[in-house]
C-alpha cells in the first residue's frame, strides 16, 4: 500500500511541477499551431492540397513539437539529485523510467492529443478521420515518450550537443510515422496497421525500463 | 549496522581512494575529511550503492549491501551537496510533496516547529528560487525531520551556513546521536562536532 501511495505522490509531484511550468506546455502547443499556420501559408489556399497532405503535416509537427520537451525529461531531476532521492525512496531506475515515461505522456503528449481536433479544422482534415488520428496518436505518442526516455537518459552526461537526442528519436520514429499516417489514409487496413503500431509500442515499452534505467545508473555513477 | 571493508574506487585507471574501513553503529557520528576532489562524495555514493567499488565490500545488517540495499534505503536519508527542493515551487509545496512522497508520520506541528527553528516559517509561500543558498540548504535539512530515519548520510552539510545554523546543526547531530541514530558526513574541516570516527581521504 505504501508503494502505491509513493507512486500516487510521485504523480502529485509531477503535476505540481508541470503546473508551475505550464508556460512550457503552452509554448509547445503554440509552436505546434504556428508551424501549422506556416505550412498553410507556404502551401497556399488550395483546400484540396492541404487536405491530402494534412495528415502527414500533422504527424510531422506532432513529432517535432513533442521532441522540444525532451531536454527536460530527466535533466532537472538528475542535476538537483531528485533521481537519487527517488531511488532511495524505493524506486529502481527502471521503474523511475516507466513512471517518467507516463508522466511525459500525460503532461506533454495529452495536451497535443486534445488540440488535434482544432488542428484538423485548420488542415481541412475530414471529421471521419478524427477517430483514426486519435487512435494512431494515442499509441504513437506513447511510443515517442518511450523513445524520448531512452534518448534523454543516454544524453544526461552529454552537456554539449543535446540535439543528438532529438535526432535519435526522429530516426527511430520513421516506422511510427509510416504506420500512423497509413492508418488514416488506408482506413480499410486499420486493424492490421494498428496492431503493428501496438506491437512497436510493446517492443519499445519492454526495452525502455532496461535501457533508460541502465543509462540513469551509469550517468549517476559517472556524475 | 553498516560495515565498510577495504573499499577502493578506481576510475579510468585513477585511484580515487583505497582501503577505506569504517563501521557505523547506533549513536555513531563519522566524519569524512579531505580536500576538494579527494573522493568524499564518491565514497558516500559507494556507501549508497550508487557506485560499484573496484575492491572491497559493504555490509548492512550482516548482509552484503548490494543484495540488501532497499532495506538500507528504508533506514537512510541522504542529503547531497546539491539542493533537491523544487525551485519552481514554494517552501510549503516542497514540504507537502516530501511529506507525502516519503509517507512521513511526522505531524504538522512538528514540521512547523522545525521551520520556525530554521527561521523559514516566514517564507512558506515564497518560491525556493527566491531563497538564498543558505536558506535553501536549511530547507534541505528539513528532510531529515520529515523522513525520520536512523541513518543520515550528508555531503558537505556545513557549507554555506552561517554560524547560528552551524550551531543548530551541531545540536541536531548530537540529539540524533543520543537517540541511537547514526551519521556519516563529509566536510573539509570539523566545525567542532564530537565525532566517534574520523576518516581522512
Amino acid at each position: 500500500m505504501n508503494f502505491l501511495n509513493k507512486i500516487i505522490f510521485f504523480y502529485y509531484r509531477e503535476y505540481k511541477l508541470n503546473m508551475s511550468g505550464a508556460q512550457d506546455i503552452l509554448t509547445n502547443i503554440i509552436f505546434f499551431f504556428i508551424s501549422i499556420f506556416i505550412f498553410i501559408f507556404s502551401i497556399g489556399p488550395d483546400k484540396q492540397t492541404i487536405s491530402i497532405i494534412g495528415v502527414g503535416i500533422l504527424w510531422t509537427l506532432l513529432l517535432l513539437s513533442s521532441t522540444l520537451s525532451l531536454r527536460k525529461f530527466y535533466q532537472d531531476d538528475f542535476e538537483n539529485g531528485n533521481l537519487i532521492i527517488m531511488h532511495l525512496n524505493g524506486f529502481s531506475f527502471g521503474f523511475i523510467a516507466i513512471l517518467k515515461t507516463f508522466s511525459h505522456f500525460i503532461f506533454v503528449q495529452i495536451p497535443f492529443l486534445l488540440s488535434i481536433p482544432i488542428a484538423c479544422i485548420l488542415l481541412n482534415i475530414a471529421n471521419d478521420k478524427l477517430f483514426y488520428l486519435f487512435a494512431s496518436f494515442s499509441i504513437g505518442s506513447l511510443i515517442l515518450s518511450c523513445l524520448g526516455s531512452i534518448s534523454s537518459s543516454m544524453n544526461l552526461m552529454n552537456q554539449r550537443n543535446f540535439l543528438l537526442g532529438s535526432v535519435m528519436v526522429m530516426i527511430f520514429s520513421v516506422p511510427i510515422i509510416i504506420f500512423s499516417v497509413g492508418i488514416i489514409n488506408m482506413e480499410e487496413s486499420f486493424n492490421s496497421l494498428i496492431n503493428i503500431l501496438f506491437g512497436i509500442l510493446l517492443i519499445v515499452f519492454a526495452i525502455n525500463p532496461w535501457a533508460s534505467g541502465l543509462c540513469l545508473k551509469l550517468s549517476l555513477e559517472n556524475n | 549496522m553498516l560495515i565498510v571493508k577495504d573499499l577502493s574506487v578506481e576510475r579510468i585507471d585513477k585511484k580515487i581512494f583505497e582501503n577505506i574501513n569504517l563501521s557505523l553503529t547506533p549513536g555513531n557520528i563519522t566524519i569524512l575529511r579531505g580536500k576538494n576532489g579527494s573522493g568524499k562524495t564518491t565514497l558516500l555514493k559507494a556507501i549508497l550503492n550508487l557506485i560499484e567499488p573496484s575492491f572491497g565490500s559493504i555490509f548492512w545488517k550482516g548482509k552484503l549491501l548490494k543484495n540488501n540495499f532497499y532495506d538500507f534505503y528504508n533506514h537512510t536519508t541522504y542529503i547531497a551537496d546539491t539542493t533537491s527542493s523544487l525551485r519552481k515551487l514554494t517552501i510549503k509545496d516542497n514540504v507537502n510533496i516530501w511529506k507525502k512522497f516519503f509517507i512521513s508520520n511526522i505531524g504538522d506541528a512538528q514540521i512547523e516547529t522545525a521551520l520556525k527553528t530554521l527561521k523559514l516559517d516566514n517564507y512558506l509561500n515564497k518560491k525556493v528560487a527566491t531563497l538564498s543558498f543558505g536558506e535553501t540548504k536549511k530547507l534541505e535539512f528539513l528532510r531529515l525531520i520529515i523522513e525520520n530515519k536512523k541513518v543520515w548520510i550528508l555531503d558537505e552539510p556545513f557549507s554555506n551556513l552561517d554560524e547560528d545554523s552551524i550551531e543548530l546543526m551541531k545540536q541536531t547531530f548530537e540529539d540524533h546521536s543520543s537517540k541511537e541514530g547514526s551519521i556519516i558526513f563529509s566536510s573539509h574541516q570539523n566545525p567542532g562536532i564530537y565525532v566517534t570516527e574520523e576518516i581522512e581521504l
